[in-house]
């Protein structure tokens, strides 16, 4: 079993959370506890910086389908930064970047919060 | 003989009873027709119903006394109103009554009723006495046999005989003084069995201790006043001598054995704390072992130690704490706050040079405690923590408090070990279980998805002359959620759909049964791919949740026309080979289930491709692009390509099991962990 790690910063109102390692059916839950953190806390406005992430399951891409919609609801959003070729391209196969925002880098999708 | 004794000693209550009270009737008959009892034979006949109605007598009242073996308090307390009333009667009537002058020549009828009820009252209450009192003697005795007793009772009623003898015949008065020294002798041997006065509880010895003094003192004055003329001697002399030497008899046994038991009770006073407790912590050692065999409740377990802990090896507070990778978990607390404990383990643990090994015992230990508000000192007499230990591991510790006086003893110390040993046995039983019990739910979770997902595939492949069909599919030990399947639209058109659950396990093939459901219905009736997947996914959109999406290709294949017509929501691109060099069609659009608006309509297109001779095509999903080798690196479309390219020219089949082989042989031993799947087509025109 391998590795993940999920950790977050602020930046004024919006949060930017770093995932590392392996997003599986495993490690899915300690994402969903961030997310479910956010909630609490009335965070909405979310950048998820790949730029650590090594592979992403179905499971892993269940969990932002299921957190985006209550984010944007609440007049956010969960935008997508730093994807690495090999993991932007599962997500692009799926067509995710119809659906969410992907950007190059964090500074780019910290921008489009404000 | 033997079988006339067995048929009267045993035998139920109520046939002792009913002997007793006809051997009474009869006893009552002869007084009325024989009240001057002046020949020798009516004299034994005399003495023979009345000791034959004593002993039925005493038989159906053994059976009485010997029913509560339990508390002999109630016994003896019943004895000493007996003895009690007994003395009142004979006290009082000799100083309202004279004594009888001439007593032999009285013979009225009240006085036959008068001397027999006193006489019977007196007799029977004796009898009771003797009855209690050989309960008594057997009380708690694991291995005496009734011989002792049995002997006593015998030479009793031989002095009593004697007595009755010696009116007869006053040379042989010697007879009845040996016998009656003889009985006393036995007596006093026979009262020292008095061991069921250890086990009494301290109160009730202190009861026991007042009460045998004061009946000790009244069979003596009941002895005493029988030893000397007064009415009712006089009375139970002439209903029967030997009766006389029988009673007096009993009030000496009387006298003596409670004089024994109250010395005995108060040598035992000291003592009498210290017993008790160790017959507590016996019955906590008992309770716990039952507790034991109980392994899935772990928690009632782990409370059920720390409870005895106390109890057994008298500490204040006990508590378990279990170790989870590097945190301290409390699990059961007994006589301590749930935060205390939790701040005066973390408080040791920091300071001791974990993990230890043995157990360890630390005397007059302050520790000052820090919690969210305050701090607060604690100052323990002694502290023993006690190790979780299964095969070298350990999986926590026991902790066990004394503030008070005394600090741990060995006994309890070696206690203390003995229960970390039990609990250190129980928790690993009872997550040994629990692992048990969820690998055994999830094999049977993936036997019945392995069961669905074979059910939803297709059994054969439909080759026809100009199109030729292969598949492969292997499935993943824990069930990916891939599906592809065949449709006849009709004698020209074949419909195909490869897809993709996301998810494993139940969850994912329950899904696929329904896209299967879905697609079945509607290849007949949408001929057009972008528009079935459209309505596929508003159909999903129903049922399926958040978390869950299907990524699929599907597709028409016009084998009149040679062409194919498809769409892919989100599913790997179409792969064809045609002229040995392999393109991706890679069509717009999102897998089904991320979208429920428009969005999703808009953004998925048809394709349509003019297939040639010889054309392969390749539909696959990412278990094979996705299978990893030890370096973690993917197969990938690359490897994919080359392939295919490498083998195109071949047999159908033989491109299908190229594939796997270069698959499989990438990826050597690393489990997979997604279903893989290959559809292929080649078409001839």
């Amino acid at each position: 079993m391998a590795d993940f790690n999920v950790s977050s910063r602020e930046d004024g109102e919006i949060s930017v959370v770093k995932v590392e390692g392996y997003l599986d059916a495993h490690t899915a839950p300690d994402l969903e506890n961030e997310f479910n953190k956010m909630i609490e806390r009335k965070r909405y406005k979310i950048v998820v910086n790949f730029s650590e992430l090594n592979y992403i399951s179905s499971a892993g891409l269940g969990v932002f389908m299921a957190y985006v919609e209550t984010m944007r609801e609440e007049n956010g959003d969960i935008k997508f930064s730093n994807l690495k070729d090999d993991v932007f391209s599962i997500f692009d196969l799926l067509g995710f970047p119809v659906l969410y925002e992907f950007y190059k880098d964090e500074e780019e999708a910290i921008k489009k919060f404000r | 003989m033997n079988h006339f004794f067995t048929n009267i000693i045993d035998g139920s209550k109520k046939e002792k009873l009913e002997k007793t009270l006809f051997s009474f009737v009869v006893l009552v008959l002869f007084k009325f027709l024989f009240p001057l009892v002046d020949n020798s034979i009516l004299v034994i006949l005399n003495d023979f119903l009345i000791y034959s109605t004593l002993g039925l007598t005493f038989i159906f009242l053994n059976e009485i006394t010997s029913s509560n073996t339990e508390n002999p308090i109630p016994l003896i307390l019943n004895v000493g109103i007996l003895s009690a009333i007994l003395f009142f009667i004979t006290s009082l009537s000799s100083v309202i009554f004279d004594k009888i002058e001439n007593i032999e020549e009285v013979n009225g009828i009240i006085y036959t009723i008068v001397s027999l009820v006193i006489s019977v009252t007196f007799i029977a209450f004796a009898i009771y006495i003797l009855s209690a009192l050989k309960t008594l003697y057997f009380l708690r005795q694991k291995q005496v046999t009734e011989n002792h007793f049995l002997r006593m009772l015998f030479v009793i009623l031989l002095a009593s005989f004697a007595g009755t003898l010696s009116k007869l015949n006053p040379d042989l008065a010697f007879v009845e003084k040996t016998f009656f020294i003889v009985s006393i002798v036995l007596v006093l041997l026979n009262s020292f069995r008095v061991s069921w006065i250890a086990f009494l509880s301290k109160r009730q010895k202190v009861f026991l201790l007042l009460i045998s003094i004061i009946m000790s003192g009244l069979f003596g004055l009941n002895f005493a006043m029988f030893s000397e003329t007064n009415i009712i001697e006089q009375i139970v002399f002439y209903f029967s001598p030997g009766v006389r030497v029988f009673y007096i008899l009993i009030m000496l046994y009387g006298t003596i054995y409670f004089g024994i038991v109250f010395f005995t009770t108060l040598f035992h006073l000291p003592t009498a704390g210290a017993f008790d407790q160790k017959r507590e912590e016996i019955t906590s050692l008992i309770d716990l072992s039952k507790l034991m065999t109980q392994v899935l409740d772990f928690k009632e377990l782990a409370d059920g130690l720390t409870e005895a802990t106390n109890n057994v090896c008298n500490s204040d507070s006990a508590w378990i704490v279990i170790e989870n990778d590097d945190e301290h978990e409390l699990i059961s607390v007994s006589n301590i706050g749930y935060l205390e404990a939790e701040g005066v383990s973390n408080n040791l643990l920091k300071e001791l040079e974990l993990p230890l090994t043995d157990v360890l015992t630390l005397n007059k230990k302050v520790l000052k405690v820090k919690f969210q508000n305050d701090e607060r000192t604690y100052v323990f007499q002694s502290i023993i923590i006690a190790p979780l230990k299964v095969h070298d591991r350990i999986n926590g510790y026991l902790f066990a408090t004394k503030r008070q006086k005394y600090k741990f003893d060995k006994d309890e110390i070696k206690a203390i070990g003995a229960f970390a040993d039990y609990a250190a046995l129980a928790i690993e039983n009872a997550k040994l279980i629990k692992e048990s019990i969820e690998k055994e739910r999830m094999e049977n979770e993936l036997e019945v998805a392995r069961n669905i997902q074979s059910k939803l595939l297709p059994d054969e492949n439909p080759t026809s002359d100009k199109l030729e069909v292969d598949a492969l599919f292997v499935p993943a030990f824990e069930v990916g959620g891939d599906y592809y399947d065949y449709f006849k639209i009709d004698d020209d058109k074949l419909a195909f759909v490869i897809a993709d659950v996301s998810g494993k396990g139940v969850s994912a093939s329950y899904i696929m049964a329904e896209v299967k459901g879905i697609f079945e219905s509607l290849s007949q009736v949408i001929l057009n791919p972008k528009e079935l997947l459209i309505k596929t996914n508003d159909i999903l959109g129903k049922s399926l949740d958040k978390k869950s999406f299907v990524t699929a290709l599907y597709g028409v294949i016009d084998k009149k026309n040679g062409i194919i017509n498809f769409a892919r929501a989100g599913h790997m691109p179409l792969l064809i080979c045609s002229g040995g060099k392999l393109k991706e069609y890679l069509s717009k659009g999102i897998g089904l289930g991320l979208d429920f608006t428009d969005r999703f309509n808009s953004n998925i297109e048809n394709m349509e491709i003019k297939l040639n001779n010889d054309d392969i095509l390749i539909l696959y999903t990412d278990g094979v692009t996705e299978s990893q080798n030890n370096e973690n690196v993917d197969f990938g479309l690359e490897r994919l390509k080359n392939v295919v390219e490498d083998n195109c020219s071949g047999e159908l089949s033989d491109i299908t099991k190229n594939i796997f082989k270069e698959v499989s042989l990438f990826s050597k031993e690393k489990q997979q962990h997604d279903d893989l799947t290959l559809v292929l087509f080649k078409w001839k025109n």
